[in-house]
């Protein structure tokens, strides 16, 4: 047996029959297979969503969903030591952050299924409303309801002390009954 | 085509001249910026959710996002991507000869680096600060020269946002051009001809992106920008007594360099580090991390 050790350790072994050419072409293989296995980034959970966004045609938001703007007069008035800031406004979406004396403690948010359609899918089992509303709690720290069966109003916890009945009471503050009229 | 979004996240480095040069900072605004790396870090850091499920969801959203080039988050990337001229050899030699925690700042490091000429840095100032405010615009999704509503979040700016125009102000102006750097600037703004400002390199790299339709109009918007953005600017280092002594000193906790190489040691991180690129991809994944888990 032949043994042949390259840096880092590798080590391939050879039968003593073969003819020479066809060692050098076998070692030769086995360095490209191993530089290509070290060049290229390891697996990820997140490579088919990779693949599948980079696709030909692949969006992440479809032209007839609604202007972000458009939803901002639809988010609750803050005021009594709470402050609004909004923080993101793109096609289907809008964001404002709750602070209250300064400290962020919660995210709000309205977006429009359309881009999103899944979404849709949790309330489908829903035993909750919220103001008439089909409503979920979503992990540990979203509430979430469905307007008018397209539009999802999501509040968020930032800080523990921000818990589930106050993202349900901020939630019913939002003008559900306009934003379910947007057409 | 552009690298994954999640790759980006998952490669910044957590000990390299940028994050040491950052974290030397945080006596400007402590405990503010924690170097958050990895992607699902990120996702946990930002939502605190753990189950696996949401975790893969609010991912591949964000990752879905990243990648439609209509919402502007590549453009803010590439924004912050282009306007940092880091040197990454130089920064390995850097790194290499380090002796015990820090590096001496002697010899062949320094032949390598020369100085920016005032005018010259007072525009990269400038300049750096227009691609925050359209980088902003970008991410936020308001119209790419809304000049007010970027100096009415500033007052918002936290985190690693706020480390960056910590370390805007402090390496790239009260370093280089000492503690009256905005009047410099100013003036300098004052002073240079559209055509000047066309052969400046950091501004050709991002020219495309600058709103206005020629080399003029951008000079004016990037004078109306620094204009507005100045008296921000100028209490942030009122408010924190910040002189360049100040954060000379911190910079010998990891720098070593004698009193007659000041001019050197803004020179040296101009070209050893990348400190946009490196909080401004902080920053993108956290904002699409938070409009993800919003519309899952």
């Amino acid at each position: 047996m032949i043994k042949l050790r390259q840096n880092g350790g590798w080590i391939c072994s050879l039968s003593p029959r073969l003819p020479n050419h066809q060692i050098v072409f076998t070692c030769l293989l086995g360095m490209i297979l191993l530089v290509t296995a070290c060049t290229a980034a390891p697996p990820s959970r997140f490579d088919q969503a990779q693949q599948d966004s980079t696709s030909r045609g692949a969006t992440s938001v479809v032209k007839e969903s609604q202007a972000g703007g458009s939803f901002n007069r639809y988010f609750p008035e803050a005021g009594s030591g709470y402050q609004k800031v909004y923080s993101q406004e793109k096609k289907g979406f809008a964001e404002a952050k709750l602070k209250q004396d300064g400290k962020e403690v919660a995210l709000m948010a309205i977006s429009d299924t359309l881009n999103n359609p899944s979404a849709v899918n949790k309330f489908k089992n829903s035993t909750e409303t919220i103001a008439g509303y089909p409503a979920v709690n979503q992990g540990k720290t979203a509430t979430a309801i469905l307007v008018g069966n397209r539009f999802q109003v999501k509040v968020l916890s930032r800080d523990p002390s921000f818990t589930a009945s106050d993202r349900e009471a901020w939630l019913a503050k939002f003008d559900l009954n306009g934003l379910s009229q947007l057409k | 085509m552009s690298k994954p979004i999640f790759e980006l996240v998952d490669n910044l480095p957590t000990n390299n001249m940028t994050v040491m040069m950052l974290k030397s900072l945080d006596f400007v605004i402590p405990g503010q910026w924690n170097n958050l790396v990895g992607f699902e870090n990120t996702i946990r850091e930002v939502t605190a959710e753990t189950d696996q499920e949401m975790i893969q969801q609010i991912g591949d959203r964000a990752i879905w996002l990243y990648n439609d080039k209509s919402q502007g988050y590549q453009k803010a990337m590439w924004l912050y991507q282009t306007v940092d001229s880091a040197d990454s050899a130089l920064g390995t030699a850097a790194l290499a000869n380090k002796v015990g925690n820090k590096i001496p700042l002697v010899g062949g490091l320094l032949t390598k680096v020369t100085p920016n000429p005032d005018k010259a840095q007072a525009l990269d100032l400038c300049i750096k600060l227009v691609v925050e405010l359209v980088a902003f615009c970008q991410i936020n999704g308001i119209p790419g020269d809304s000049i007010g509503d970027f100096v009415t979040s500033l007052a918002d700016y936290s985190g690693e946002s706020l480390m960056r125009m910590a370390a805007l102000i402090c390496v790239d102006g009260l370093i280089p051009l000492g503690p009256d750097f905005i009047l410099k600037a100013q003036s300098t703004l004052n002073n240079t001809s559209p055509k000047e400002l066309g052969s400046n390199s950091t501004f050709k790299q991002v020219q495309e992106l600058i709103p206005g339709n020629n080399t003029n109009s951008q000079l004016s918007f990037i004078g109306e920008s620094f204009d507005s953005v100045k008296g921000w600017m100028s209490n942030f280092v009122e408010d924190r007594n910040l002189t360049p002594n100040a954060i000379f000193g911190k910079f010998q906790g990891f720098l070593e360099f004698s009193e007659n190489k000041l001019d050197y040691v803004a020179a040296f991180l101009d070209m050893t580090t990348n400190y946009y690129e490196h909080t401004g991809t902080q920053t993108l994944a956290r904002r699409l991390i938070e409009r993800a888990v919003a519309e899952i």
